[in-house]
């Protein structure tokens, strides 16, 4: 094997390393729909980082706000969206602060 | 009896019963139902704009204002299809009936105060959905011609189905 092809070996292995650490770093994209007055998923896994949008799909306005008010998206009309960045905090449930029947789950792995 | 007698004995007949107004809520067509709908949504409305007026009760304040929300944006959406579709709500006897009948109510809601009134509302509200969810889900959506018409209905039937459930559990919390 010459420096050349070590030298080239070298980085393709630096790269595919710093690849794979970067895939594991790679904060998701969640979407929650709002249809028909139910949150689809109605549990969501989630990473620290990660970032979670709601859509309201429904005629009437909804919220997605956590039981213990750690986050609230304000009111959503139809087709109007909102995100919040994942954090180690987040609560666990949530509700529709206008229709409390509402409920959903976020797990934060 | 000359050719012009016997075209309006023809005639008239159908354009009577073409223009006779329906007496049964199966009967009604889509621009009548439509109205109906319309009426129903602004009643609730006025209920919930007494509650947040009369009422002290965080839960029926809550429910009151969802009420207003939700209702009226039902209602915008009413109105835009019905622009769309180039028509007008037709005015008729079962809007009439609900009018009178929430006049009643409304009497009685406004002389109350409290949890008297609380109650009231809530009791009214979850007999009120049933009564307007049973007339939309078993009466007009199986008697609707237009499609769009008849999908507005049937996401206005969710929603409504929704309030039944939250008034059902407010009367219960006030038990």
């Amino acid at each position: 094997m010459t420096v050349f092809t070590r030298v080239t070996t070298a980085i393709v292995f630096f790269v595919m390393a710093m690849t794979a650490a970067a895939s594991n770093t790679e904060h998701v994209e969640h979407v929650v729909e709002i249809v028909a007055f139910k949150f689809v998923p109605n549990t969501l896994e989630v990473k620290v980082g990660d970032t979670i949008t709601w859509v309201n799909r429904d005629i009437v306005p909804h919220t997605a706000t956590a039981d213990d008010f750690s986050f609230d998206t304000g009111q959503l009309k139809q087709n109007e969206l909102a995100s919040i960045t994942v954090t180690p905090s987040l609560s666990f449930s949530y509700i529709c602060k206008f229709h409390p029947k509402m409920k959903a789950t976020i797990i934060v792995e | 009896m000359n050719i012009k007698h016997i075209v309006l004995a023809v005639v008239l007949p159908f354009l009577a019963s073409s223009t006779m107004a329906a007496d049964s809520p199966a009967e009604l067509n889509d621009l009548e139902m439509a109205h109906v709908a319309y009426t129903a949504d602004n009643i609730d409305i006025q209920y919930a704009h007494i509650a947040l007026g009369l009422s002290s009760n965080p839960k029926i304040r809550e429910f009151a204002a969802t009420m207003i929300r939700d209702h009226e944006a039902v209602n915008a959406q009413a109105l835009a299809l019905l622009k769309k579709l180039n028509a007008q709500p037709q005015d008729n006897f079962l809007s009439q009936s609900l009018v009178d009948g929430a006049s009643d109510i409304i009497d009685e809601l406004t002389a109350l105060r409290g949890e008297a009134f609380d109650k009231r509302y809530a009791e009214n509200e979850l007999a009120y959905h049933k009564a307007v969810n049973d007339l939309v889900g078993n009466t007009f959506i199986p008697n609707i011609e237009n499609s769009e018409v008849k999908a507005l209905f049937e996401a206005g039937l969710e929603i409504f189905k929704a309030h039944e459930n939250h008034a059902e559990m407010m009367v219960e919390s006030l038990k």
